[in-house]
């Protein structure tokens, strides 16, 4: 704590894994950002040097030769699930990549849309008689995974038993009890498991069905293993449902106090595509990416050394004021289609971010077809989760 | 106006292709099918171009007066 520079870095203490009341961590991010162009974070038992001007963050994920996801978290190096593609690096991450790429690009999400459509609609008309909801656990989370499932190929009248599990999961990783988790993984991954035993059985066109690819894919002429398979699943749930809750959860707070911006898209529907991306930038909630540089090196003026831990700092570029005009504004129709890094960058860039822009949109426009008007219910105190950020509850309320 | 669209930069973002859909289209991975090349851009989709450049969040887009040298 007495150290006010680390290799001639200033050096900050902020810590950024406490829950804390709603928008407390932008207002963090913006005042490291403003402290100095570079920090070393001494939060955390290996420390971090923070990048967090939008050009810094932009050139940090251009550094993927020398600075890799062995480190994927600077919040928590070197402890968490395996994951895939996230733990592959250079050559091998883009041959994996090359696999998935098909499944997540534009042209294979928009064949999802009639049902995700579908799903939505569903979904909304089962709350809407109620008149009101906790919209993160009866919506926000049920909606992404009905999705996910659907992706695999699996019924979502799963969706409700397979959620259970999946929120099993989370919680247990996130108190830090492995054994809670590794029961919860197991359910997981035996469901997993039957849809891989049909689909070894029946294979279906791996050209538009992930499972089968998957099945069918290879490596520098290998197959991939069934642990690879399962880690690959077990990725996408772990990286796509808490983050679209989280997307859909900061969205909807903010409409729901800002009724001129909810009356525009209520309006203008077409405006939706737009306000999705300016809802990405304004409220991104993988606000870090980390890394590990693999060779000392200089970047930038900074000194730095093989084994340190970089805190790339997305949550800073996106509402960096050298970028952006009035940053911490909504608006609606910035400039072009709005350079935010809210699904990071460079090779690891979200493999999900076409399938999350497309359930965004999807959400935005059947929700305010049928609830065009709600509010947040009186006296909710709103907070959000440290280290990557989600609501723990929104309870919103609409005239039935 | 030339458009260059560095292939090494381009990381499959497809912000480009959606502001441009005229100029640019994607490919069945999701990176802009045109990546790695370079060539002149009709004058009315000079517009489209300059969106490109300014949706891109890798900056793999440049629009520049003369052809590229080494393209
Ligand atoms: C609004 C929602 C989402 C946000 C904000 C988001 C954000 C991100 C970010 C910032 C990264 C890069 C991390 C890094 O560079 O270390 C990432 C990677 C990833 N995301 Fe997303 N994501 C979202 C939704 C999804 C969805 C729906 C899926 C899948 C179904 C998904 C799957 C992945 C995967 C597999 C990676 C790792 C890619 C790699 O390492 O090659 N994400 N995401
Ligand atoms: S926006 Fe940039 S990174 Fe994305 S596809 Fe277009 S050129 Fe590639």
């Amino acid at each position: 704590m007495t150290e006010t520079t680390h290799r001639g870095c200033p050096v900050t203490h902020t810590d950024y894994t406490q829950t804390t009341p709603i928008y407390e961590h932008y207002a963090l991010l913006n005042a490291d950002r403003e402290k100095e162009r570079f920090l070393f974070n001494d939060s955390t038992e290996r420390g971090f040097f923070m990048l967090q001007r939008y050009e810094d963050v932009q050139a940090g994920f251009q550094q993927h030769q020398n600075w890799t996801t062995a480190v994927r978290s600077a919040l928590r190096p070197g402890i968490g699930e395996p994951l895939l593609p996230q733990d592959l690096n250079g050559e091998e991450h883009l041959k994996l990549r090359k696999i998935l790429n098909q499944f997540f690009a534009p042209a294979a999400v928009r064949r999802l849309e009639p049902l995700a459509t579908q799903r939505c609609i569903e979904l909304i008309e089962e709350l809407k008689p109620k008149g009101s909801c906790d919209f993160v656990a009866e919506f926000a989370i049920r909606y992404p995974t009905d999705l996910f499932l659907a992706l695999l190929g699996l019924p979502v009248s799963d969706g409700e038993q397979f959620l259970e599990w999946s929120e099993e999961l989370f919680s247990a990783m996130l108190a830090g009890e492995p054994e809670r988790a590794a029961a919860a993984k197991k359910n997981i991954i035996d469901y997993f498991e039957t849809a891989l035993e049909d689909r070894r059985a029946n294979p279906g066109d791996p050209e538009t069905d992930m499972v089968t690819r998957l099945l069918e894919a290879r490596i520098d002429d290998e197959p991939l293993s069934r642990e690879q398979i399962h880690t690959i699943l077990l990725t996408l749930m772990l990286a796509g449902l808490d983050t679209t809750r989280s997307a859909l959860g900061y969205i909807y707070t903010h409409l729901a106090t800002h009724d001129e911006h909810r009356q525009e898209i209520v309006d203008d529907p077409d405006l939706i595509g737009k306000a999705v991306e300016e809802f990405l930038r304004l409220y991104p909630l993988v606000f870090q990416a980390g890394r590990e540089v693999q060779s000392d090196q200089e970047f930038e003026g900074l000194q730095l050394k093989k084994g340190d831990v970089m805190w790339i700092g997305i949550g800073q570029a996106n509402r960096d004021p050298r970028k952006f005009d009035d940053p911490d504004e909504f608006i609606i129709d910035r400039p072009g289609a709005n350079q935010h890094l809210a699904f990071g960058g460079g090779p690891h860039r979200c493999l999900g971010m076409h399938l999350a822009r497309l359930e965004l949109k999807v959400v935005l426009e059947q929700w305010h077809e049928r609830i065009p008007e709600y509010r947040i219910a009186e006296g909710a105190e709103l907070t959000e989760r440290g280290g990557q950020l989600t609501l723990s509850t929104l309870p919103l309320e609409w005239e039935v | 106006m030339f458009i260059e669209i560095d292939g090494a930069k381009c990381m499959g973002h497809g912000r480009c292709y959606a502001v441009s859909p005229d100029l640019l289209s994607d490919d069945d991975e999701g990176f802009v099918a045109e990546r790695g090349t370079s060539w002149e851009v009709p004058a009315d989709l000079l517009d489209q171009a300059h969106e490109a450049t300014d949706a891109c969040p890798e900056g793999a887009i440049v629009v520049t007066a003369t052809a590229p040298a080494d393209a």
